[in-house]
């Protein structure tokens, strides 16, 4: 059965999709009608339109604007986005939901069924995506406000402490007790709005780490029996789920967030960065998807020299190792993230990875007394208690 | 200390064929065929004869090795025929040859070719060639087996029988060796026919490949190429060493008149420029085996350091921009190309000229995605193998053919449906092998190559840029009615607008295209005129009339009448010489609810842009 209206918003929206949507369709009509040539404007989502705050704490969108205007090129473009935007608007009315790949075969059997729509045809999924997401941008919404939802990786969470209630799109609720799940996570998917968190006790920290394997094996080992603790698996770059869930834990429950993960500049520009402060990619989702407390642990240089970490050796003569390189030093000159001040202990970093040339992942720890199955958390435990963290 | 034995050269070649084209049964048919075609080529080219060569390949049986078929290769020719007393040496004999060392652009020059192939033939299946022959003087034909005898190097003669011939006179050979037929790809049969083809443009050939049918090739030249004589040599094409050895030959000559009769190139003039450039005056009335080493040094010296014309142009054959774009539209049914032929040049101290032919064929398969099919000749003699190592592919692989307009992986040949043909022609042309089947890469031939593609990519990239913005003409017009109606529809169903609404949209809609389809349609007006301007200059410089020039591509009327109306340019088309390009960008654009309202803008474009063709 349909669940109509059941949805819990994502935030308190301004703007009422379909009526914002009738009048940007009435104005592109009315252009074409006095043959003027109708446009449509998204914001710019890229690193030269990204703004960083430290106060703020995630990046925020500038003034500059994509405009898609009427012409032989762009009639392709416009013609699909009114096509989607229809499909859209008519699952926001009868409150159906989709995947963004449900979405591309539900243009695909509408296309089919209507043989003057064959032109429209989407070749792949990243076609018929990079439509979605210029709706969203234009009209400055979440996909899920169109309730467009994406199967979010990541986010496995263990905790003895942590209790969540779930308001169902029916309305009725569940409550899932972490610690009643054994070795098995629990997964937040990208529904934060729709979840409220309770501690059984007070929760003294939130650790997320990169590798969701090695997650799994300090909870299995009984890191969350010894510790009050939220403990999270991000499985690389987190996504809205991952990035949505942190949020929640940080403004609901208050409490200390720690990042730990390899030390490269991938996972400090691409995986820590995104979950502390956001990307250029998503600029007008940052504000509800990132948490900007969280700190990274580690793998911290300091940790390398003091536990005499086993390091790889980062190859120029790689091209993906160059190019990672390339990125850090154009991060460190052009990622308003990096550039600001607040962040100087990054930066830091970024800049002795590029010097040094080396890199050491998260898993090094086990190499550092490899009999005792939990020196790892007894080296976390002792960086948080040291604050040796930036 | 063993015993030193002495072999003869049949022996050794007979030990080694693989040195000379006969390392595999696929490569042994093909290079016994290209002999045999050369031979009656060249036989023909030395009379004057214009080359009737008729080919028939078919698989008679199984071989003797493994893997193999039993081939029957039969090549007959119209050429002068051969004395019978001369078919012994002609085929039995190693190094046997009218053209060794004559500094001559023959495509034979050792004389090892066609004996190999007897050898082959003997070896495999214990049978040489049986040749057929009859030249003029002779009162009737002669046909007899020809093998050769190892041990002595030279032919056995065996069953010789005369007969009354229907040919005044020609020569056909027959062999049936152990071999393997492949008819397509770079070492197959039909792509060595093919190039034979395209340099030969005076050949008439017929060929019957395996099970196919007989096929003929007019000839689209009917003049004989004129094989240069061996002309003087040139002096920048010597070493000190063979300048002094060549002197010996003039004895008590004074230096001056040495210099102006053993070289060409060489004018009073000349001789003033050597003192320029450091010729020693005093020497010059001096008797040039009267010279020490240290003057031939000095003479030597100024003579290289001084800037004479190049070599005769006469010492080395083209085939010719003209006879070329004739030819290669014997290969098939052309989009359209370009020929240079560059000027003769020294390299490596020999004179070298390079001809370049690009073509696209409509009718090839070749995908966007594979690499063109690169044909490299070397005195006119298709080669077929080991095509990384050539100097050829070298020069081609590093010319930036994307500034052309053509797709093209780093260091790698440009992709599309195209025939890159790159012939070089020289007295000596170095190979790598005695096979002769690569050019070996020196930095000035490659360099002399590339700049021959260069300026054929520059007048292709003309057609290629021409084409692009046809397609970027159908392109949007193309777009205009696909999307135009959904968008209005789209828009109309969002806004729940009136029927009334939504005509005039489109109308608008209509009006705004209308506006960019003539920007476009401009632009390609702009890469008409320019290819045309191009066109009339080669038509300009090559003199030639546009009646029959282009023999073997038929046209309609049709193909005139449907000129369009609105891009006048195209008018001067037809004087255009070599070039036949097709446009294909026919629009379809009038059944769209767009293009329907007359009066517009939209429905002018779209009807007007049809098919024209410009002949060559």
């Amino acid at each position: 059965m349909m669940a109509t209206g059941g949805l819990i918003k994502v935030r308190e929206l301004k703007i009422d999709i379909p009526k914002e949507a009738k009048n940007l369709a009435d104005k592109m009509l009315r252009d074409l009608e006095n043959s003027k040539r109708p446009y449509l404007e998204a914001v710019k989502t890229s690193l030269d339109n990204s703004f960083y705050n430290s106060k703020v704490g995630y990046l925020t969108a500038g003034d500059k604007r994509v405009r898609t205007e009427l012409n032989v090129s762009s009639v392709q473009k416009l013609a699909r986005v009114v096509f989607m935007l229809e499909i859209l608007l008519r699952n926001l009315d009868i409150g159906a939901v989709n995947t963004k790949r449900e979405l591309y075969y539900i243009c695909k059997g509408l296309i089919k069924g209507e043989k003057k729509y064959k032109p429209l045809d989407f070749e792949d999924q990243n076609e018929s995506d990079s439509i979605i997401d210029f709706i969203g941008d234009m009209m400055q919404i979440y996909r899920e406000e169109l309730n467009c939802f994406a199967n979010d990786r990541g986010g496995q969470t263990y905790s003895n402490q942590l209790i969540v209630d779930e308001t169902l799109p029916d309305g009725t609720k569940a409550t899932i007790d972490l610690s009643s799940l054994g070795t098995s996570p629990f997964m937040p998917k990208n529904k934060p709005q729709s979840l409220k968190l309770r501690a059984r006790k007070k929760i003294d920290f939130a650790l997320i780490v990169e590798s969701e394997g090695t997650a799994n094996t300090l909870h299995t080992m009984g890191f969350t029996k010894r510790n009050n603790c939220i403990l999270i698996g991000a499985q690389g770059v987190p996504s809205n789920g991952v990035r949505g869930w942190c949020k929640l834990i940080q403004d609901e429950l208050e409490v200390p967030m720690y990042f730990f993960g390899d030390l490269d500049a991938y996972t400090l520009q691409n995986i820590f960065r995104t979950l502390k402060a956001g990307s250029a990619a998503s600029l007008i989702r940052n504000a509800d998807f990132s948490a900007p407390e969280v700190k990274f642990l580690g793998v911290l240089p300091e940790d390398v020299k003091k536990y005499d970490l086993f390091c790889y050796n980062v190859k120029e003569s790689d091209p993906a190792e160059a190019r990672a390189l390339k990125k850090a030093k154009d991060a460190l000159d052009n990622d308003p993230f990096f550039t600001d001040r607040k962040n100087k202990g990054l930066s830091d970093i970024l800049r002795w990875l590029m010097k040094e040339k080396i890199r050491c992942e998260q898993q090094s720890f086990f190499s550092v007394d490899p009999k005792d199955p939990i020196k790892t958390e007894k080296i976390i435990l002792e960086k948080i208690k040291n604050r040796s963290y930036v | 200390m063993s015993k030193i034995t002495k072999s003869s050269t049949a022996e050794y070649f007979a030990k080694n064929l693989q040195q000379v084209g006969f390392s595999s049964p696929l490569k042994a048919v093909l290079t016994t065929l290209k002999e045999a075609v050369d031979n009656s080529l060249d036989a023909c080219e030395n009379e004057g004869i214009l080359p009737e060569v008729s080919i028939e390949i078919a698989k008679v049986g199984t071989g003797s090795t493994k893997n193999t078929d039993l081939i029957k290769i039969v090549v007959e020719d119209n050429g002068p025929g051969i004395e019978s007393d001369d078919l012994a040496k002609v085929f039995g004999e190693y190094l046997a040859s009218s053209k060794f060392g004559k500094g001559q652009c023959s495509r034979g020059q050792q004389g090892i070719g066609i004996s190999a192939a007897t050898t082959w033939a003997q070896m495999t299946n214990a049978r040489g060639v049986i040749v057929t022959s009859k030249t003029k003087n002779m009162r009737k034909a002669v046909k007899a087996q020809v093998d050769v005898d190892i041990k002595t190097n030279s032919g056995l003669i065996k069953n010789k029988e005369t007969f009354e011939w229907t040919k005044t006179n020609g020569t056909k050979v027959e062999f049936v060796m152990d071999g393997r037929v492949q008819l397509n790809g770079d070492g197959g049969l039909l792509t060595y026919i093919e190039g034979t083809v395209l340099v030969n443009p005076h050949l008439t050939l017929k060929h019957k490949l395996l099970d196919g049918d007989w096929i003929t090739v007019e000839r689209v030249s009917s003049e004989v190429p004129q094989v240069p004589e061996a002309t003087l040599p040139h002096p920048h094409t010597f070493k000190l060493g063979e300048f002094i050895t060549h002197s010996t030959l003039f004895g008590k000559m004074t230096l001056s008149k040495f210099l102006k009769t053993a070289f060409s190139r060489i004018s009073d003039q000349s001789i003033n420029d050597f003192i320029a450039k450091g010729l020693p005056k005093n020497l010059l009335e001096k008797a040039v085996s009267s010279l020490s080493e240290e003057d031939f040094k000095k003479v030597f010296s100024s003579i290289q350091n001084t800037e004479l014309m190049a070599p005769s142009t006469k010492s080395v054959l083209t085939v010719g921009e003209d006879a070329l774009s004739k030819s290669i539209l014997r290969l098939g049914k052309v989009d359209f190309f370009s020929v240079v032929t560059r000027k003769p040049q020294i390299c490596d101290f020999k004179p070298v000229v390079v001809e370049v032919a690009l073509a696209r064929f409509e009718d090839r398969g070749g995908e966007s995605d594979t690499p063109v099919q690169l044909l490299r000749f070397a005195n006119r003699v298709p080669l077929q193998f080991d095509k990384s190592g050539c100097a050829i592919t070298g020069a081609i692989e590093s010319v930036n053919w994307k500034s052309y307009g053509l797709h093209q992986p780093k260091d790698s040949l440009p992709l599309g449906p195209y025939v890159f043909a790159v012939s070089v022609v020289s007295p000596f042309i170095k190979f790598k092998n005695a096979s002769k089947e690569t050019i070996d890469a020196s930095e000035e031939l490659v360099d002399e190559i590339r700049k021959a593609a260069q300026q054929a990519g520059q007048k292709l990239s003309r057609h290629i840029k021409k084409e692009f913005k046809e397609a970027d003409l159908e392109r949007k017009l193309a777009h205009i009615e696909q999307f135009g109606p959904i968008l209005v529809e789209k828009l109309a169903q969002i806004t729940g607008a009136p029927e009334s609404r939504r005509k005039k949209a489109e109308e608008g809609l209509r009006k705004i295209l209308g506006r960019d389809s003539q920007d476009a349609m401009a632009e390609l007006e702009v890469a008409e005129t320019k290819l045309n301007a191009q066109k009339q200059k080669e038509a300009k410089r090559s003199g030639i009339a546009l009646d029959g020039e282009t023999e073997g591509l038929q046209f309609s009327e049709e193909d005139f009448a449907s000129e369009s109306e609105t891009t006048s340019t195209q008018a001067t088309t037809t004087t255009a010489t070599k070039v036949v390009a097709e446009d294909k960008s026919t629009t379809k654009a009038t059944t769209t609810g767009i293009s329907t309202t007359t009066g517009t803008t939209a429905t002018t474009v779209a009807t007007t842009t049809t098919k024209t063709t410009a002949k060559g």
